[in-house]
């Protein structure tokens, strides 16, 4: 795996995004510039836009099986505001597998917008995991607008494992028959952390599916908002359409404002939609430790099995088994000995 | 091993035991029979140590140690262990790594190394075969998606895999059909030893007939009310608990 590791000259050697797998094409975004492109053939092309930002486009009919791992950085001495536009067009018939991290390496103050433009055409097929993790004084807002066409499959994942304030705002629009839209998020916060999450699912045509699962896991003062809208437009017969959001706070002082909404303007639908937030089950723990397992670790078995079937979403399963183990290490608390260290080796 | 003197212990405020006396010899097996609600299953989650309830009087001197002051991990490395009733589902943790913890956190606790992947997955094929478990069951999540007889296997299974000196088993036999309590009973037959104790907590004699205590208690009303031989478990069986409650 190291082998495969691409470093960037304009970064300190030591940082190393955790995440990359073999056989992945790696490409970096440092404050919004991108620096190298990837091309396979005819058949992907990743380039810089002018000035910020990245395309990506994936020709129709290609599969392209390996992951195109996208890696976002900010780093210290270029600590103002950035705002980038990103696009992504993915070819009818095509079928990609792309993945998003973004970073910080240090401690300054952040702060980063960044939009996607995701367009999938007519039947293509993709997967799409984003992995956020930056320190304990970093913004970052990133917004997608995404667009499906007809029969077209969009599997998206987002983990935001650790980060000041991250917000993540997802529109989905619908726009073509027989489009299916699998929309998943895990956020883990402690300390003063807050994240938020606003979706607006929009069911526009007949014969659409989408499915959303987020859940967080909330600790010490920290604060989640989860927004969520579906929309089932006028017409929009024999949609499906699922929503849940689930919270575990760990702590009195931890702070969830989930709002599920539905509006649904067509009348042969199926839809639901909701929220909870709980805290550790205590029958499970006493089960755990009667067992001989000991409290904390019995704790950091029921948050990892809490947030197992969102992991379980992703299909790809090296990366999937690198994020779990990234998740665990989080849950342990042992990025908090990251915090004070410019080169997060995540 | 185990005595239990004057044991009182209530939840929120409402008192469930009401004084419970007896204690537990290596080698022997107890079952302790009674209604529903006279307080069986408070019992056993009170000897391995579940903390929402209120222990207000008495004493539990296990092998002389009290007991009481114990966390239920500490009693679980200590050697005893309790079978649930309605044992918790754990997904995203496999039995595998579910099992692996809990050995080698015991083995920490006696100061013995972890197991190596080879001597752990020795001994998990050996305790399977005690239960007949499908190997299929170690890769699944702890009782996710089991009927309730796999899940009452799984609890028998994790039990000879910690080999406890004191096994406490709460209603195992319920919702069980003929074979899965066969089998159930089979593996604390086969588990049984001079130097361990069971306590087998049971609505029904059907149990009994599988696995033949040494003594039978009858717990009515947070109390002791009859203990004697395994007569006296048939004697429940043809009567009912009435004459006792009564008597």
């Amino acid at each position: 795996m190291s082998q495969q590791y691409k470093y960037s000259p304009d970064i300190p050697e030591i940082f190393r995004c955790r995440v990359p797998l073999p056989g992945t094409s790696q490409a970096y975004l440092i404050k919004g510039s991108f620096r190298d492109n990837i091309k396979y053939g005819d058949k992907l092309h990743l380039y810089g836009k002018e000035p910020l930002g990245f395309n990506l486009s994936v020709t129709p009919g290609a599969v392209v099986p390996e992951t195109i791992q996208i890696i976002s950085v900010r780093d210290s001495g270029n600590t103002g505001a950035v705002n980038f536009v990103n696009t992504c067009v993915f070819g009818e018939n095509s079928e990609s597998n792309v993945l998003l991290c973004t970073h910080t390496l240090s401690m300054d103050e952040f702060h980063t917008e960044s939009e996607l433009e995701i367009t999938l055409e007519k039947s293509s097929r993709v997967n799409f995991v984003i992995m956020q993790n930056e320190h304990n004084s970093s913004s970052h807002k990133m917004k997608f607008n995404v667009k499906l066409s007809k029969g077209s499959y969009l599997r998206m994942n987002i983990v935001s494992l650790h980060g000041a304030r991250l917000e993540n705002i997802i529109n989905v629009r619908l726009e073509e028959e027989d489009a299916t839209c699998e929309l998943n998020g895990i956020y883990l916060v402690d300390g003063i952390q807050e994240i938020r999450t606003t979706v607006n699912m929009d069911h526009l045509v007949p014969r659409c599916h989408s499915n959303q699962l987020f859940k967080g896991i909330l600790n010490d003062e920290s604060k989640a908002l989860f927004s969520g809208k579906i929309t089932v437009f006028k017409n929009a017969q024999k949609t499906e359409a699922y929503q849940a959001n689930h919270n575990l706070l760990l702590s009195r002082k931890a702070k969830v404002y989930a709002q599920p909404q539905l509006e649904i303007y067509a009348d042969d639908v199926k839809c639901s939609h909701g929220a909870t937030s709980g805290r550790l089950d205590d029958l499970a723990l006493f089960y755990m430790r009667s067992r001989g397992i000991g409290l904390s670790e019995a704790r950091l078995l029921q948050q990892l099995a809490f947030v197992y079937d969102v992991l379980e979403k992703i299909n790809n399963e090296p990366l999937r088994n690198r994020l779990q183990e990234m998740v665990e290490s989080r849950l342990r608390g042992e990025f908090g000995q990251c915090m004070n260290c410019s080169m997060n080796c995540c | 091993m185990l005595e239990i003197k004057g044991l009182r212990a209530s939840i929120d405020g409402k008192e469930i035991l009401k004084g419970i006396d007896f204690s537990v010899k290596a080698g022997e097996i107890h079952a302790i029979m009674g209604p529903n609600g006279s307080g069986k299953s408070t019992l056993s989650a009170v000897l391995a140590g579940r903390d929402h309830f209120d222990v207000t009087a008495g004493e539990v001197k296990y092998y002389g140690e009290n007991l009481l002051e114990l966390a239920p991990e500490e009693r679980a490395h200590k050697g005893i262990f309790l079978g649930f009733q309605y044992p918790v589902e754990i997904p995203g943790v496999s039995n595998v790594n579910f099992m692996k913890t809990a050995i080698n956190e015991k083995r920490k606790f006696e100061n013995l190394p972890p197991l190596t992947a080879a001597e752990y997955l020795k001994l998990m094929r050996e305790k399977m075969a005690v239960v007949e478990m499908d190997s299929s069951f170690s890769s699944r999540g702890v009782n996710v998606g089991f009927s309730g007889g796999e899940k009452k296997r799984n609890e028998i299974f994790q039990m000879a895999m910690l080999d406890p000196k004191l096994a406490i088993l709460d209603e195992t036999d319920s919702g069980l059909d003929v074979d899965a309590l066969r089998i159930v009973a089979a593996g604390v037959n086969k588990l049984k030893k001079p130097d361990n104790a069971f306590i087998i907590i049971t609505h029904y004699q059907r149990l009994l007939d599988y696995i033949v205590p040494d003594i039978v208690h009858v717990l009515y009303d947070g109390r002791i009310i009859k203990t004697a031989g395994k007569e006296l478990a048939l004697e429940v069986e043809t009567r009912g608990y009435d004459w006792l409650i009564k008597g």
